[in-house]
């Protein structure tokens, strides 16, 4: 992609991005309704599934980066991946801080480690801080593409886990993700039953479906910048490489 | 070079499982090492946890587990070091050998060094423990777990090979990513040494989480060693 496309997509990007965003704060804090049993600190909903939501895309497309490089090895693939895990990993510890604020009102406590859930996120994000000691103990760039792009896909193993962990042990931790978009949107009503009618939980659903769709704009425009970014610091490097050749040759 | 010329696959897996095999026998060092560092790291549980045997009796199956993990990375680094001496992995690749096949075989040799140091480890978790190890159904789950913990081991050994710092770096790579497997299996684990042992539909899933890690990490490392070893 030539660089001023991609600078035309990420003016687009960050400003839908951010304008939803706003949007979305207003509704869930004005529009969404008040639960019942927790009251206004399960607003906290909408920014942890969010965010969650999110990073489970971001290691998927980090994945994809990963399978694409491997079948042809190009610095844009590297690229996508890099930026995708790092922005991945950046929602992850929002999804856990997050969460455990919203444990302590929740549970009584910040933190459980009988729960399956919470113990595979914190591999999960092991995992993925452990993909920058990778990449970082690689000098060569194309070793560093291939053999970070082997390790992402086997840390995909570690988000399977993370969503199986739940859904398959027992666990304090409710499940919110459905099949579709929809179902999850009803899912993340959880307590539908909490609600006197069912406009409440209507606008539940609608909020809770915005939250998705502004955290997946906001994952887009930061892929774009980091990409962005990447691409201007090879291109500083070999500027850099260059100076350095013609101050040896002048001498 | 025609296809043809190559070894067959499991005449190659043989010969190098052999190799490692007639090695150890030599020089004897992998199994010590490991056998060494796995009691020590027991007993260094055990004084962790000695003013409560009841406490420890509860973890026992953790602690197993741990143990295991830490030994069985030890053998991979040594695997990987023996690889380095001489340059003997460039030798390997050399010969007219499928990659796969010489994936296959590390990970038999490195499972079979890990599983000799468990038989031992399983009679020292008994009579530290008093727990039942002896079961089949936990023998299974140990074998299970140490064939997808290998498989694993050896794929991210095989990252680890050309970077800076590569011992320290392997624990670091492969114990988050060992997790999701030593999670379910020693659940299992508990599961099955526990009084009355548990039913095989109370730890099902817990069993086919290991086995789906199994066959995942194996399809990854026979689709991915490839590229690890190609400089």
């Amino acid at each position: 992609m030539s660089s001023t496309r991609l600078n035309q997509l990420i003016r687009i990007f960050n400003w839908s991005a951010a304008i939803i965003f706003l949007i979305t704060t207003l509704m869930i804090f004005f529009y969404a309704p008040t639960e019942r049993t927790m009251g206004n600190v399960q607003r906290i909903l909408y920014f942890h599934v969010g965010s969650a939501w999110v990073a489970s895309i971001a290691f998927a497309m980090g994945l994809l980066g990963g399978v694409l490089y491997l079948r042809s090895p190009s610095r844009r693939w590297d690229n996508f991946s890099l930026a995708s895990v790092e922005i991945g990993l950046v929602f992850v510890t929002m999804t856990i801080a997050s969460g455990s604020v919203w444990g302590r009102p929740a549970w009584n406590t910040w933190w459980i480690w009988s729960s399956p859930r919470l113990t595979s996120i914190v591999i999960l994000w092991l995992t993925y801080v452990a993909y920058f000691m990778l990449r970082g103990a690689l000098a060569d760039e194309e070793r560093r593409g291939r053999l970070s792009a082997i390790y992402v896909i086997a840390s995909f193993a570690t988000v399977v886990f993370c969503y199986l962990s739940i859904r398959l042990l027992r666990d304090i931790h409710p499940v919110v993700f459905g099949d579709t978009l929809v179902e999850s949107a009803q899912g993340a009503s959880q307590g539908e039953s909490e609600f006197a009618n069912g406009l409440d939980s209507m606008r539940m659903g609608i909020t809770m479906t915005m939250s998705t769709i502004s955290f997946t704009l906001l994952y887009i425009a930061w892929v774009l910048n980091r990409i962005r970014l990447q691409n201007m610091i090879y291109a500083t490097e070999k500027l850099k490489a260059r100076l350095s050749a013609r101050l040896q040759g002048g001498h | 070079m025609n296809s043809n010329d190559k070894i067959p696959f499991h005449r190659a897996v043989a010969a190098m499982v052999w190799k490692d095999l007639t090695l150890e026998r030599h020089t004897r060092q992998t199994l010590s090492l490991m056998f060494l560092y796995a009691l020590t790291v027991t007993i260094m549980f055990n004084f962790a946890l000695e003013t409560k045997l009841d406490a420890a009796r509860n973890v026992a199956t953790g602690l197993l587990w741990a143990t295991i993990v830490l030994s069985g990375t030890l053998g991979l680094n040594r695997a990987m070091s023996l690889d380095r001496e001489n340059n003997s992995l460039d030798a390997i690749l050399m010969a007219p050998i499928d990659r796969q096949a010489i994936y296959v075989a590390k990970v038999l040799s490195i499972t079979l060094f890990t599983l000799t140091i468990e038989a031992i480890l399983v009679f020292v978790f008994i009579v530290f423990f008093n727990k039942p190890f002896w079961r089949p159904s936990v023998i299974l789950i140990l074998i299970l777990g140490t064939i997808g913990y290998i498989s694993v081991g050896v794929l991210v050994t095989a990252l680890t090979y050309h970077t800076r710092g590569r011992d320290v770096l392997l624990p670091v790579l492969l114990l988050p990513l060992s997790l999701p497997l030593l999670l379910p299996a020693s659940m299992a684990v508990a599961g099955f040494v526990s009084t009355p042992p548990a039913t095989w539909t109370e730890v099902q899933t817990a069993v086919s989480l290991v086995i789906l890690y199994d066959i995942v990490m194996i399809t990854l490392g026979l689709t991915t060693y490839r590229y690890t070893i190609e400089v």
